[in-house]
């Protein structure tokens, strides 16, 4: 096969900006997008909320500075500055920009885009599309994308990096619809692939395929991963299944209620109440049902967030979607009952360590979005930052990646490397030494990472959590696919999601015990203090020959110093 | 086959999803397969079939993703209609089935088969493609991302609905006229043009129209409303196609194509005589030379059966044609003096 120039892991919000700004950069590039769903599929097509950018179109004093300053804040001061200062300029820019191609914006009184607040945001700034902001958007650049001829691989799998002496020569992917494993020689590779938060399976938010595909293979190759430890949990997510109900509604106006009726965010956040930042708020909702003021259910316990105060036409015209779930979901009315939430394991802060441009230490490797982390986010990521970040990163990758694609050699991945991938994929249909069912391990890693690593966290369950987690990668060698037919054998992927979440895990909580402070979304109850002279820096995961080992990384600083952050 | 499903709730029993099967590598032709589970009430049919799939059967093949019906990738006909199994519940089901207590499950209708509920998803993106389906934006190149549009609350509410379609293709597979011929252009095609040429930001409305106009495009619609029964997001679909059908008449003019000179020879007939004259319907709609080629053979065997309609002098008016006709003038006005403050 003629080598790609480059190769995009992903079709949603990052890798279609990237496909679309590496055309423009280079017309004439030879660029594929690979995707494991249909793109107009991806999960950026969940973001109900908006995306923050400092346009001023409702407070008229909002400015990019005050935008930086709530970003770095709110991300507990382990955000680089600089690359914040990027994400926070280019906003502006990025959504005027998606409203020139045709993002279906809300509207202003006076014409403009709309503004909402946001938690953790000084001003109105998140622009929106009612609560269906990164449907719209996603849908406007797949839209774009077939405009310009895009080269789509639809439903491929991606697998592994080939690498030979540290040289990285394209990737592997199998052929969904036909079992085929495939070979994408490529000067270089950019994953978008999404985030891992669906390790925590029953209490996430995610869709079933955020399984961190794109940095379990960086990491396999050897790429470090930043910053694993820092998984937000959303505050509200519904009682039964974990799915998302937006800060949006929050933003609206809704409150957060316990059991005897209380409004209890005045006593965390008495100012901004239910638009604290995500962590504080998750933290305040899972400290009142462990001190026994929430609501107890069969289906677990929980709290009430009441939209009934803003009225049905509200309701209907800003949060449709919202009310459509908790029907469907739920069986609550939001317009006539409080809807019942906890928090939901939603969004992964760590991801593969870039620098402000998308490179990573590989030459040719680059990755964008939630898959990333460069770190605009540090410890706690803003609602509204990170449609934004999807945007601003991914386009800044895709330029990259094509202004630097000509400088590397083609080369070619070998038949050999081609059938080695197949034979360890109909490995696990072999049935002698393989019976483990997928579906038990699964449920036993979101089980163990939710009660030891999940929002409260210390040492004695960490180490409990580790060493579920070694037993359970243990067990995975004897995991079964049991459909063995080529032709879309969902079962095999479900395996090779598992084992991708499986090797991820032990990230997240080798990152978890090793950091030793209370920090954004990691909350440890023998070390609640944050502690700056330590632990003022990132935690870099890398996979070396004898295991996993845990390295560092300063923190990007810039004008703004460390302060104690309340709300 | 047997397991159970719980939430730890009061009400469940036992229920048979009886699944559509077919394995390309293997079958020659498509099976059903019955499965029992003990399911509660709560349960939607993509968590029964997912629990089929995890305790029963790993062999079962459907798409699904985000489990909250915003990706749009779980489309599938449940007791024969086509909708998200995340957001269908197995308990609203129970009294949709021919037989009791069974689900029937299928793949959607109207696109190739891949395997079991899996169909190819690439003929509607390559529609997509042919009918333009995106901004052409009117924004100068030098200006992108320096100004943003205004764009008014009316002009906002005319695409807004149609921004919610997720292409799950339900109205694809219910759509009576893709069943007879597959190049059609489809709801969700049509659906997504129409809110592209509704949007002001857009500089390619004339080219698009045009295209919608040809063969196998706006005018083959025969309003049955499938397509908006079924949409999952309760998209007002006909409204789209009307609209579009509006467009063509008042940018293209009434005699443009065939489509346009058929609506046209109805008004006619109508305000005329109260019904239709369908012996001459082919000529003014399609011209002579195409209806004697097309038509003919038909047309003999219309006369063998004694089906010919009647002769153009033979339709009388239909009884109380004044009463109607002042009714279809002040209606014809009516709908104009709308349109006019709809421009406005």
């Amino acid at each position: 096969m003629k080598p790609f120039d480059i190769v995009i892991v992903g079709g949603g919000g990052a890798g279609l900006y990237a496909a679309m700004e590496a055309m423009k950069t280079n017309p004439a590039l030879n660029i594929a997008v690979l995707s494991k769903v249909y793109p107009n599929r991806s999960h950026t097509s969940a973001a109900q909320g908006g995306a923050n950018a400092a346009l001023a179109n409702k407070a008229k004093d909002d400015t990019v500075e005050l935008h930086i300053f709530d970003t770095i804040k709110g991300s507990d001061y382990l955000a680089d500055q600089d690359a914040v200062e990027i994400l926070c300029s280019e906003a502006p820019k990025i959504i005027r920009e998606l409203d020139n191609i045709g993002t279906p914006w809300s509207r202003l009184d006076d014409n403009t885009i709309a503004q909402r607040p946001f938690g953790g945001a000084g001003r109105p700034r998140c622009c929106y599309c009612a609560d269906k902001t990164g449907h719209t958007i996603l849908q406007t650049l797949y839209e774009q994308c077939l405009k310009k001829g895009v080269y789509f691989f639809n439903e491929y799998f991606a697998l592994q990096l080939s690498v030979k002496d540290s040289r990285m020569k394209g990737l592997i992917a199998m052929n969904i619809k036909t079992g085929k494993v495939e070979a994408f020689p490529a000067r270089t590779v950019v994953f978008a692939t999404g985030g891992y938060a669906k390790m925590y399976w029953n209490r996430s938010s995610n869709a079933a395929g955020n399984t961190g595909d794109g940095q379990a293979i960086a990491y396999r190759a050897g790429i470090p991963l930043k910053d694993m430890e820092f998984v937000q949990f959303h505050p509200t997510g519904l009682r039964k299944s974990g799915l998302l109900v937006t800060e949006g509604a929050r933003g609206e106006g809704g409150y957060l209620v316990n059991a005897g009726g209380e409004r209890f965010m005045s006593r965390y956040a008495p100012e901004k109440m239910e638009l604290g930042p995500r962590d504080l708020v998750s933290r305040s909702i899972e400290t009142e049902i462990l001190q026994g003021r929430g609501f107890d259910s069969p289906a677990g316990k929980y709290v009430h967030l009441d939209l009934t105060h803003l009225g049905a036409d509200l309701i209907m015209s800003r949060l449709p979607q919202i009310r459509e779930m908790s029907m469907y979901f739920e069986g609550v009315d939001p317009i006539e009952e409080p809807i019942p939430v906890r928090p939901t394991a939603h969004y992964s802060m760590g991801g593969i360590d870039t620098d402000n441009f998308g490179r990573t230490v590989m030459e040719g490797v680059y990755a964008a979005g939630e898959c990333a982390c460069v770190s605009v986010h540090g410890a706690n990521r803003l609602g509204g930052n990170s449609l934004l970040d999807i945007l601003v990163f991914g386009r800044l990758a895709g330029r990259t990646a094509a202004e630097e694609a000509r400088k590397f050699e083609p080369s070619q991945i070998s038949q050999e490397e081609i059938k080695d991938t197949e034979a360890s994929l109909r490995s696990y249909m072999q049935p002698s030494g393989h019976f483990e069912r997928y579906g038990v391990l699964r449920e036993e890693l979101g089980q163990t990472l939710g009660m030891n690593v999940g929002i409260y966290r210390e040492a004695s369950k960490i180490r409990t959590g580790i060493e579920d987690l070694s037993a359970l990668r243990e067990r995975f060698r004897h995991v079964r696919v049991f459909d063995t037919s080529d032709v879309f054998n969902t079962n095999l992927l479900q395996v090779l999601e598992l084992k991708n979440m499986l090797d991820l895990a032990e990230t997240v909580a080798s990152g978890a015990l090793a950091r030793e402070e209370s920090r954004g979304s990691h909350t440890r109850t023998d070390f609640p203090v944050r502690d700056d002279e330590k632990w003022h820096k990132h935690t870099l995961a890398t996979l070396e020959q004898d295991g996993m080992k845990l390295g560092e990384k300063p923190v990007s600083m810039g004008r703004y110093e460390l302060q104690e952050r309340t709300y | 086959m047997t397991g159970a499903l719980e939430l730890h709730t009061e009400e469940k029993r036992d229920i048979t999803l009886r699944v559509f099967r077919f394995n390309p590598q293997v079958d020659s032709k498509p099976y059903f397969d019955d499965y029992t589970i003990q399911i509660e009430k709560g349960i939607t049919v993509l968590r029964s079939l997912n629990y089929i799939k995890e305790h029963v059967d790993a062999s079962v093949s459907f798409r699904a993703f985000c489990q909250a019906g915003i990706c749009g990738s779980c489309g599938m006909r449940i007791n024969g209609i086509s909708k998200l199994a995340c957001t269908t519940q197995v308990w609203d089901e129970l009294s949709k089935c021919r037989e009791a207590g069974i689900i029937k499950i299928e793949p959607l209708r109207n696109m190739p088969l891949i395997k079991d509920l899996i169909v190819d998803m690439d003929p509607l993106v390559d529609k997509m493609k042919h009918y333009s389906n995106w901004i052409e934006t009117r924004m100068p190149e030098s200006e992108i991302g320096k100004k943003e549009f205004l764009v008014s609350e009316e002009e906002f509410r005319k695409y807004d609905k149609a921004t919610d379609c997720i292409l799950c293709a339900s109205c694809v597979s219910e759509c009576t006229i893709l069943r007879a011929h597959k190049e059609y252009v489809s709801p969700a095609v049509l659906l997504k043009s129409y809110r592209m040429n509704v949007d002001t930001r857009d500089a390619i409305h004339d080219v698009r129209l045009g295209e919608l106009v040809k063969d196998h495009g706006v005018w083959d619609c025969t309003h049955c409303y499938r397509c908006q029964e079924t949409c999952v997001k309760h998209i007002p679909i006909m409204d789209a196609i009307h609209g579009i059908r509006e467009d063509a008449i008042e940018v293209r003019g009434a005699r443009d194509t065939s489509g346009a000179k058929h609506a046209e020879a109805f008004m006619e007939d109508i305000e005329k005589k109260g019904k239709l004259v369908e012996a001459t319907l082919p000529i003014r709609t399609n011209g002579v030379a195409w209806t004697l080629q097309n038509l003919l053979p038909m047309a003999m065997k219309m006369i063998m059966k004694r089906r010919t309609p009647p002769p153009p002098p033979l339709v009388k008016p239909a009884k109380g044609m004044k009463k109607f006709r002042e009714l279809f003038r002040e209606m014809t006005e009516h709908v104009k003096a709308e349109q006019k403050s709809h421009k406005k």
